[in-house]
């Protein structure tokens, strides 16, 4: 028993070994892309696609179920958007509260007839809905048919060639969109996604749907998502974007050409993580069509989002995320190590299999082992203190190096005692946010054969103050 | 390696974070400390900035901003406020003078050793202040690059809006540049200058198709009825993509000297020359074609059904056509699209 425990031990300290220094070989990649545009004016490099004709008009879509609180000041920041022409479709997956009432009340909608183009099959649509103040605002009330369901009907009936897929409980950044389209407008269509870095809203001051104000909020737990935004955003999401082997574009803001999404065949109802899952299908195509079209991430921010304050929220949103993961690497297997996906199916997939899925899994055996070595003298304390070190390592030193990282290129929060505080916090992950993270990700592995795809269960108390 | 190895590894990395994270903070600090200077002084010379506009001769804003040590950023954000929020304010006589007194000298090395992003920022104000003075120095720059970057591409712009043609020599340089770039260029020219690069573009001997296309689609964005005649004479080009360009640009212009040279058009074997020909129908309000509309509305795809349904919305009696189609139209989509355009009309009139 003890030999084997002994075994398992170099297993985990080698894997997180290995885990971090990836990490740190990731950020090395990113780094110099963030460092080359950090100095750049945006309101320069972005105002002339303000007046161009040549700009793309968008579709922007908004899944919106049960969001009475926020679905309101999501479309009134979508209004102030800085874009020369865009459309606002809302689709209602069958809310149980006043989310479409909500809407018809506040834009003066009406019931109008719609011929509308069936690309993808859906749930039913019971009634499509005008503003008669802003004829480009428009509600599709469908039946209940999960997130993914609401975007394909969204898909159907928008009516521009690209379109942005944004949850109901966001804030765009006013020239978030024009971010998100200036590198498709300037390879000319050979980028067919773009995901923009999202952030944190909660401490913020927002106002007129907008963000005021950069601030922190009072909450451990929601400081700890604001460095773990940073762990994936800053060190994962742009080292890969650069490789062109990025596998995950938020779904709280994304941007993807339409047709290129109707020819993959849209999102995926089957799983609760159709926007991964479609970001890989969408990898899949373009390898075997041989394209040498790309998928970006943008790092600058441009979509702020309320993260769960309570743990029970928590916990339901990070099982269904893993749940979303290991159903997006078991539905494209056939792409693991095959040379016939390139970088992503011999670099991506495996870093995905092995860091973001089973990375739980070692860890969790690593935090067994010490309590185990500790206590129960399971194995040689000597070596499950070296497994306690590794773990802080990994679990806190990484993080708190990503704010370190955020604070040298991007440094997006004002104050020094903003950096301080979310350095301090940073270091205490390992001993309590990420063993929670940890068993909740084991979770989410087993989630996976039990339940079928439905929306998450976020309470919202809606971000505007 | 042993536990104590680890340690050592562990505290020597959190230390070196410590001592990082202490860097940061000091450079937070300075850096706030020194925006909250630019910007306190930014806003004290708001005022004699904006009487400098009007009087040049008042010379209290230039004794002023001489005296503060951040005057060259002070100034920068001024005048890029400036020019951003005033219409005439990139030809302003005022913004010309303190850019090339004050900015030029730093433009100037900035280009030259700069990184990439202060070279690209550099580009952008060099345009916004029509700095003419380092025309010389761009010039140079464009002659030295050999790829078609966001770099090379911001520089031809500039150079443009320099009134500068060479902008649109470098780019025939690149056969992969794209139309959207010549565009900027014709919109940056001065309007004589505009007039010949066009008439060039469009004439026969211009062997560049993207210059010609752009030239064509240009002339529609800025409703140039000018070359209506050369463009209309475009339609019955062998080419369809330069046929398409041609019906683009009349349905911006919203003008035809011959509106029978669109009727080969409906009956296009590709759908965008239908769709558009049915939005041109619909645009000018061609009686002669409300028939050949309402049979497109059966069209095959989708988006040649939409036009002609929102082309017929245009006719005075259009309500009456649509309501007759929503009813009696043989083809079930081409019903369902009348009645959806039908019902726009309703709401338009409540």
């Amino acid at each position: 028993m003890q030999e084997t425990a002994l075994i398992l031990s170099y297993i985990v300290i080698a894997y997180m070994l290995f885990s971090s220094l990836s990490y740190l070989g990731l950020f090395a990649l990113a780094y110099g892309k963030v460092k080359k545009e950090n100095k750049l004016d945006k309101r320069e490099s972005t105002e002339d696609f303000l007046r161009n004709q040549s700009t793309y008009p968008v579709s922007i879509l908004v899944p919106a179920y049960n969001e009475e609180v926020g679905v309101v000041s999501t479309v009134r920041s979508l209004l102030a958007l800085e874009y020369p022409e865009k459309e606002i479709i809302v689709i209602d997956d069958g809310s149980k509260d006043s989310t479409s009432l909500r809407m018809i009340e506040e834009f003066k909608m009406k019931e109008i007839p719609f011929a509308v183009r069936t690309h993808i099959e859906t749930a039913e649509i019971e009634a499509i809905y005008q503003s008669s103040i802003f004829p480009y605002i428009r509600l599709i009330k469908k039946a209940n048919g999960g997130k993914a369901d609401a975007l394909n009907a969204g898909v159907n009936l928008s009516s521009f060639p690209y379109f942005c897929a944004i949850d109901g409980d966001s804030i765009l950044e006013n020239d978030g969109l024009l971010k998100c389209m200036k590198p498709i407008i300037e390879s000319d269509g050979q980028i067919i996604v773009t995901g923009g870095s999202v952030r944190i809203a909660n401490g913020s001051t927002i106002s007129r749907s907008k963000v005021e104000l950069v601030g922190l909020p009072k909450s451990p737990i929601v400081l700890m998502q604001i460095v773990e935004y940073f762990r994936a955003f800053l060190i994962g999401r742009l080292a890969l974007s650069h490789l062109n082997i990025l596998l995950i574009v938020s779904g709280a803001f994304g941007v993807f050409n339409k047709e290129r999404v109707i020819q993959a065949g849209g999102y995926n109802k089957n799983t609760v993580g159709e926007d991964m899952e479609l970001v890989v299908r969408l990898h899949r195509l373009l390898r075997e069509e041989k394209s040498k079209q790309r998928i970006e991430y943008i790092p600058d921010p441009v979509c702020w989002t309320e993260a769960p304050e309570s743990l029970e929220v928590l916990r339901s949103q990070r099982i269904r995320w893993q749940r979303g993961l290991f159903e997006t690497l078991w539905t494209h297997r056939k792409m693991m190590l095959n040379p016939k996906y390139g970088s992503i199916g011999l670099f991506s997939m495996p870093y995905f299999l092995f860091v973001e899925l089973l990375g739980a899994v070692f860890e969790f055996i690593g935090y067994f082992i010490i309590f185990g070595g500790f206590f129960f003298s399971l194995v040689d304390p000597q070596v499950a203190g070296v497994m306690f070190l590794v773990t802080v390592f990994y679990g806190s030193l990484i993080s708190a190096l990503a704010v370190l990282l955020e604070e040298l290129t991007l440094h997006k929060y004002p104050k020094v005692s903003h950096l301080m505080r979310l350095y301090f916090w940073a270091l205490t992950e390992a001993f309590w946010y990420r063993p929670l993270m940890v068993l909740w990700r084991v979770k989410g592995i087993f989630a996976t054969f039990q339940k079928k795809a439905h929306w998450g269960d976020m309470k919202r108390k809606g971000i505007s103050t | 390696m042993n536990l104590t190895h680890f340690w050592i590894l562990i505290a020597s990395l959190f230390l070196g974070q410590l001592l990082l994270l202490l860097v940061l903070a000091w450079r937070k600090q300075q850096s706030n400390k020194r925006e909250a200077a630019i910007d306190r002084q930014y806003h004290l010379l708001t005022d004699s900035f904006s009487s400098y506009t009007m009087d040049p001769s008042d010379e209290r804003f230039i004794e002023e901003l001489t005296a503060s040590p951040y005057h060259l950023v002070v100034l920068e954000r001024l005048l890029n406020h400036y020019v951003s929020v005033t219409k005439a304010g990139a030809d302003s006589p005022a913004v010309s003078r303190l850019s090339e007194e004050f900015l030029s000298k730093r433009y100037m090395k900035l280009l030259k050793r700069g990184n990439w992003a202060m070279r690209m920022n550099t580009l952008y104000f060099i345009e916004d202040f029509r700095m003419e003075s380092l025309v010389p120095q761009l010039k140079e720059k464009l002659a030295k690059s050999s790829r078609l970057d966001q770099e090379t591409q911001q520089l031809i712009r500039t150079l443009a809006s320099l009134n500068e043609t060479v902008a649109i020599d470098a780019l025939a340089k690149y056969p992969d540049a794209p139309a959207r770039l010549y565009i900027d260029v014709f919109k940056r020219l001065d309007e004589l200058t505009k007039l010949d690069e066009l008439d060039a573009a469009l004439k026969d001997e211009n062997t560049n198709q993207t210059l010609k296309h752009s030239a064509i689609s240009y002339i529609g964005m800025a409703g140039m009825t000018l070359f209506l005649p050369r463009v209309e004479a475009e339609l019955q080009h062998p080419e369809m993509e330069m046929r398409i360009q041609a019906l683009k640009a009349i349905l911006h212009l919203q003008y035809m000297n011959s509106p029978s040279a669109l009727a080969p058009f409906f009956q296009s074997t590709a759908w965008p020359e239908r769709m558009f020909a049915a939005q041109i129908a619909g645009k000018l309000q061609l009686s002669r074609y409300k028939e050949t509309l309402g049979e497109l509305l059966g069209d095959p795809v989708w988006w040649v059904r939409y036009s002609s349904a929102e082309a017929l919305t245009q006719f005075s009696e259009g309500d009456i056509v649509l309501t007759h189609l929503a009813e009696n139209h043989s083809d079930r989509y081409a019903r369902d699209m009348a009645n959806q355009w039908k019902t726009s009309l309703l709401g338009s009139e409540q």
